[in-house]
């Protein structure tokens, strides 16, 4: 039996109480694998590293997000640096803490060795204000905040894939057309 | 209307000030005292609290650090016992300092089976069970071998990674080479320290999380040298010795292991 809120004995058991509890992307750093035979080729080193609750808006920061996504960490930070938005600030916090997390605990080697597998933004805990307008009306506004969730994968970044052309279009529609049965013919 | 003003929106809250006699001053004998009136007071009254110290017992099992820690001579096992520096090291045998005889007869005082003699081979069975339980992470049985100064010696940095030990042979014979026995805090809390010098191959291997070989390799065995410290609460019947610690000497410093 999970303990839920501390506020009301009938609150539901999904509510988050003010003391921290580990969410899911944090466990994923303690997953140990068992040790590789001296045959096996060297499994690459996985980091896991996020940031909660964020004065930001989620959809905001997801253009950040999307834009790292697939660039090794050298580039992320230097396009980072130059950015002019907010989240721009905090993604490169993030970024330096995972690097050098990755470094001193988790056995890189290299800390530009590094490229960005998986970045993504969450909806954080959001609180509902009244905003006042004129002739006494009010509105509801939303305080967002979001979380920003990274995965560091060590090796080089995996070349992009290549655009599809209409040549190659058009080379699956003829495999498609040649890969006809015809039934009841000779 | 109900479009403006929703179901569920701000209470609007009406504020009507009134006006009541102001009282700001409390009456004397509703004041509250302070703590040296309360205690006039009580004297006065002939009351008698007794003092409440609320104690909380501790237990020491083990001492903090080595005690006169054992300075192995220069060049130990480096030179052959053929050269005359060699027998001149064989020669220097625990009966020669005076402090470890007093302490080897204190200690013979409280566990009157121990012996010089037949200690070094229960050390050493010590020593290997508790690289074992180390390397299966038994926390449990760990505990029981090896103090508790040593233990997070022992297991620092090791979560979340996997360890290989295993003892392949011992070059020379244990024996014990240094004994000191000390009290702490109160005098007769004694505590015995020996140490016995090992000198063994050991094979050494650690994997990182995710499987990678970091220090050592699993078919490469090691020589190593060892001063050992194993520590007894003496005063305790049901004492045990345990493994308290490693001495380092400084003509070898441990060297930065090579990542792979």
């Amino acid at each position: 039996w999970l303990a839920s809120s501390s506020l009301f004995p009938l609150a539901c058991v999904h509510t988050r109480t003010s003391l921290q509890k580990s969410g899911k992307w944090e466990k994923k750093n303690r997953v140990v694998y068992p040790p590789q035979l001296p045959g096996e080729p060297r499994r690459p080193a996985e980091i896991y590293h996020c940031r909660r609750e964020i004065k930001y808006s989620r959809d905001k920061m997801w253009y950040l997000a999307k834009l790292i996504k697939g660039m090794s960490i050298d580039q992320a930070l230097a396009q980072l640096e130059f950015n002019d938005k907010k989240g721009a600030k905090v993604i490169k916090e993030v970024l330096l803490e995972a690097q050098e997390m990755a470094v001193r605990n988790h056995n890189v080697e290299f800390k530009s060795n590094l490229h960005i597998a998986e970045s993504l933004t969450g909806r954080g805990r959001y609180m509902k204000r009244i905003r006042y307008h004129g002739k006494g009306m009010f509105g509801i506004m939303n305080i967002n905040r979001c979380h920003y969730f990274v995965k560091l994968v060590e090796g080089p970044p995996p070349p992009p894939e290549p655009p599809r052309t209409g040549f190659d279009q058009a080379k699956e529609y003829v495999q498609q057309l040649r890969s006809r049965t015809l039934i009841n013919t000779l | 209307e109900s479009m403006l003003r929703p179901a569920g929106a701000a209470p609007a809250c009406l504020v009507i000030p009134v006006r009541t006699k102001k009282r700001f001053s409390v009456p004397e004998w509703a004041r509250e005292l302070t703590p040296e009136q309360k205690e006039k007071r009580l004297k006065s009254l002939g009351a008698v609290i007794p003092e409440e110290r609320i104690e909380r017992t501790f237990y020491l099992a083990c001492t903090a650090d080595i005690i006169d820690p054992y300075i192995p001579p220069e060049g130990d096992a480096r030179l052959t016992p053929l050269s005359r520096d060699g027998l001149k090291q064989k020669m220097d045998k625990l009966k020669q300092t005076a402090a470890s005889q007093l302490a080897l007869r204190k200690i013979k005082n409280h566990d009157p089976d121990f012996s010089t003699k037949t200690f070094p081979e229960k050390a050493q069975e010590i020593f290997i069970e508790a690289h074992n339980s180390l390397a299966n992470f038994n926390k449990q049985k760990l505990h029981s071998l090896v103090t508790e100064r040593c233990y997070p010696e022992m297991v620092h940095g090791n979560r979340y990674k996997t360890i290989r030990w295993s003892f392949v042979e011992s070059l020379e014979p244990p024996r014990v080479v240094h004994i000191r026995c000390d009290s702490i805090v109160n005098r007769g809390n004694l505590y015995g320290q020996v140490t016995v010098r090992m000198h063994t191959r050991q094979i050494l291997a650690i994997y990182d999380r995710f499987g990678r070989l970091m220090y050592g390799g699993e078919q490469v065995p090691k020589d190593v040298l060892e001063y050992v410290v194993f520590e007894r609460y003496l005063v305790n019947p049901y004492g045990t010795w345990r493994m308290h610690g490693k001495i380092v000497p400084e003509w070898a410093p441990p060297k930065e292991p090579i990542v792979k």
